[in-house]
């Protein structure tokens, strides 16, 4: 960790940690709210498509692209833990420590957020959109 | 136990500069001074006390309406009295105590455990707590005069619209609540800038204490969280005193829009209440098992986990409302993740204790007590994420007997560690420990018997939030529990009161760190001098005060940068990596806190009175108290920290 980082590939590392620590919540966020709205408003509503697409797909979208992010940002979290390491012999140790804690948390927050997008899915597997 | 003091450690610097710097920051025992202040010492414990002070009133309602239920058709209370109590009891436990209480302990300690002389914003912390104080007092002062909310903590519409429940009632609801946010919004804002920029240097994201994780969070929640409470109680109040059409389906509106608003605040808010206590416990149960906290990354990961899922769990509380079944699984999914950091939690002060040595003092044991509740009330929070479950139990007394769980478990039996652990730091004198050891055995017997019972009337079909009942149907004897219990509960929380008030008058005077603890707080007097550290320490591991790198940054030949003595100056590190950026100035006593908050009290009284030309003169007042307030002062570019 001695050698020092260019700018721009100081600020590629520093957003590339940031989603590795909050991408998997974000993913979940999006599929918790497109996936509720989508399925509550349409079935409200009384319809059973969304402009002609139907209400399954469209729950189903909410799912696996949210997954997609989810995986995305948990393998980014590994690969940020194994690679950021804090060495107590070195000046950068507050940093290092500071960015391996924040991957460690990264890792465990997407491992959450890919089994709640998963159990959303199994949900809308097994129970029909409207029902009540 | 081990104890020592700053003599002892030979912490210091020369007598000149410590000369100076009481010079700086103490301030003269005036009674404008006492208005006037923006010590975060003294903030906080002015909210711990006016906190427990409401805690003192919402117990009492609990109290007169457990002698109520003690036996069928008893009549010390009316139906309409009863509604009023049960209503100001929820409210003032969840708004005016718990969440104020927990802002207490923040405000005194966050500072200290971080190494800072004050709060980020001190004028703004003053604020916080005369708004917090006046919002209080605006709900209490309803209770006198009959007009005190009486539709419930959560005010369910169209029980609360004007058609159903007149008068002022709710409007005291709604414009309290918006009051109160005022000062929880600014206490959250604060919290945050406290920590990101005003660590000590060396303080690092992966040193920073528990306790001050879970505050950030906590903060963090209150700022997502609370708009949309407000944005609840604006609607309900333009509903009800203009006639909009928010929650009337009839005329366009919505009735559950009000139950998502209030549910997307109100889980969180459950997490708002339990997250800083967990902080305690974790501040609290390492000490006295003698070691560091086992598994400090995976609690972080559990604060920070709980503080993003509990914004998806909302629905669960809305199971019976009739959604697509749909919908529920996708909430239902989440409320069963978020039980796994909330264990990790448990696991990690179980390991704490296996793997340390044990020191079974009163603070310690009030954390058992919470173990013990907080698990079962745990427990009947996973039945309730299942939604078949959610669905039998919903609004009996077994839905009263979780949350109390939870809520006393998880919230008042920290506290009361909390209360026990820092007292001496704050208050300067040690407790009576066999007073202390009586009121955890009474306030654990008391709690337990008041609340258990109530799981088995609510699975024999008692509703909540009745103010009586005929006899025969089972749930008498387990009534008559609930309300011994509750006596019970009310005589050792009485003790807690006597054993504070005996430790002020009569305890013995207090080492600097009498439990030998790890955090900054206890590297300082007890209580600490208004500038809190001498020196600002120089931070080299997770434990400060057990390292000894740590302890020598602050003794004789400490930097003049970390000592500051010419002005009322702290230090700016940076947000991740507690890097030294800057000195910073910072304000002195001033009334235009007290000012502003006293403007907003009568700007809500003439919202609630419909005296609108008063509420917008003291709009008017407030807002010219904001613009003095914010004029940038005259002072040479040095003095603000302009050029270094």
């Amino acid at each position: 960790m001695s050698e020092r980082l260019s700018p721009r590939a100081a600020l590629v590392g520093g957003l590339l940690l940031w989603f590795a620590v909050l991408g998997g919540v974000s993913a979940w966020a999006v599929h918790a709210l497109a996936a509720w709205s989508i399925d509550e408003l349409a079935c409200e509503a009384g319809h059973d498509n969304l402009a002609g697409f139907p209400l399954t797909g469209a729950i189903a979208l909410a799912v696996l692209l949210p997954a997609a992010g989810a995986a995305a940002a948990l393998a980014a979290s590994v690969l940020a833990w194994r690679r950021v390491r804090p060495n107590h012999g070195d000046g950068d140790e507050r940093s290092t420590g500071r960015a391996h804690l924040l991957a460690f948390v990264g890792l465990w927050l997407n491992t959450l957020a890919l089994a709640m997008i998963a159990l959303g899915g199994v949900a809308a597997l097994v129970l029909p959109p409207c029902q009540r | 136990m081990s104890s020592s003091t700053a003599a002892e450690r030979g912490t210091g610097p020369d007598p000149a500069a410590m000369a100076a710097l009481d010079s700086h920051w103490a301030a003269a025992p005036t009674l404008r001074n006492w208005f006037a202040t923006v010590d975060h010492k003294r903030i906080g414990r002015r909210y711990l006390v006016t906190a427990a002070l409401f805690f003192g009133f919402a117990g009492a309602s609990a109290l007169a309406m457990r002698t109520q239920l003690a036996g069928p058709e008893a009549g010390v209370l009316s139906a309409r009295e009863y509604n009023q109590l049960f209503t100001m009891h929820g409210t003032a436990m969840i708004f005016l105590f718990s969440t104020p209480m927990l802002f207490g302990f923040g405000n005194f300690l966050v500072p200290l455990m971080i190494g800072t002389r004050d709060m980020a914003f001190p004028r703004l912390n003053a604020f916080g707590y005369w708004v917090f104080l006046f919002a209080g007092l605006f709900m209490w002062a309803s209770v006198p005069a009959g007009a005190a909310p009486n539709g419930g903590w959560f005010a369910y519409v169209p029980l609360t619209d004007e058609r159903h429940t007149p008068g002022l009632h709710l409007d005291v609801y709604t414009l309290g609540l918006l009051f109160l946010g005022i000062s929880t919004t600014a206490g959250a804002i604060n919290f945050i800038v406290t920590a990101l920029k005003l660590r000590a240097p060396g303080m690092s994201l992966n040193r920073v204490p528990i306790f001050v994780w879970a505050i950030v969070a906590t903060a963090f929640m209150v700022l997502f969280a609370l708009p949309v409470l407000n944005l609840d109680n604006a609607l309900l109040f333009l509903d009800r005193r203009f006639d909009t059409r928010f929650f009337e389906p009839e005329r366009g509106g919505n009735v559950l829009l009000w139950q998502h608003l209030f549910w997307i605040f109100g889980h969180p808010d459950v997490y708002i209440i339990v997250m800083p206590a967990l902080g305690i416990v974790s501040a609290v149960l390492p000490v006295f098992c003698r070691r560091g906290i086992v598994g400090y990354p995976l609690v972080v990961f559990s604060i920070v986990a709980i503080a993003i899922i509990s914004f998806g769990v909302w629905v669960h509380h809305m199971f019976a409302t009739g959604l697509p079944q749909l919908s529920y699984g996708f909430f239902s999914a989440a409320s069963t993740v978020i039980t796994i950091p909330s264990g990790l939690q448990i696991f990690a002060w179980l390991a704490t204790m296996l793997f340390g040595r044990i020191v079974l003092s009163v603070p310690f044991l009030f954390v058992v007590g919470f173990l013990v509740t907080f698990v079962i009330g745990g427990f009947t929070g996973v039945m309730f994420a299942l939604t078949a479950f959610d669905q039998q139990t919903t609004d009996t007394y077994f839905v009263v007997a979780h949350f109390h769980y939870v809520l006393f478990g998880g919230a008042v039996f920290p506290i009361l560690a909390g209360i026990y652990y820092w007292l001496p730091k704050i208050t300067g004198r040690m407790f009576d420990a066999r007073l202390g050891r009586w009121a955890f055995w009474l306030v654990f017997l008391g709690m337990n018997l008041t609340f258990f019972p109530m799981h088995v009337s609510g699975l024999l079909g008692m509703p909540r939030r009745v103010y009586t009942y005929s006899g025969g149907l089972g749930w008498d004897a387990l009534n008559v529990l609930a309300t011994v219990g509750a006596y019970v509960l009310a005589v050792g929380l009485l003790l807690v009161a006597i054993g504070v008030v005996h430790a002020l008058r009569r305890g013995d005077p207090a080492p600097d760190d009498p439990w030998g603890g790890d955090s900054l707080e206890w590297a300082t007097s007890s209580p600490p001098k208004p500038y809190n550290f001498a020196v600002i320490p120089r931070v080299r591991s997770l434990h400060p005060v057990w390292d000894p790198a740590t302890a020598e940054s602050t003794g004789p030949g400490a930097d003049e940068d970390r000592i500051l003595a010419e002005g009322r100056r702290t230090l700016f590190t940076s947000e991740f990596d507690g890097r030294p950026e800057r000195a910073v100035e910072m304000p002195e006593e001033t009334l235009k806190p007290l000012v502003a908050a006293v403007g907003l009290l009568v700007l809500f009284l003439g919202l609630l009175f419909a005296w609108y030309w008063i509420a917008a003169g003291s709009g008017a007042l407030v807002a010219g108290t904001l613009a003095t307030w914010l004029w940038p002062p005259h002072r040479a570019p040095e003095e603000a920290g302009m050029t270094t």
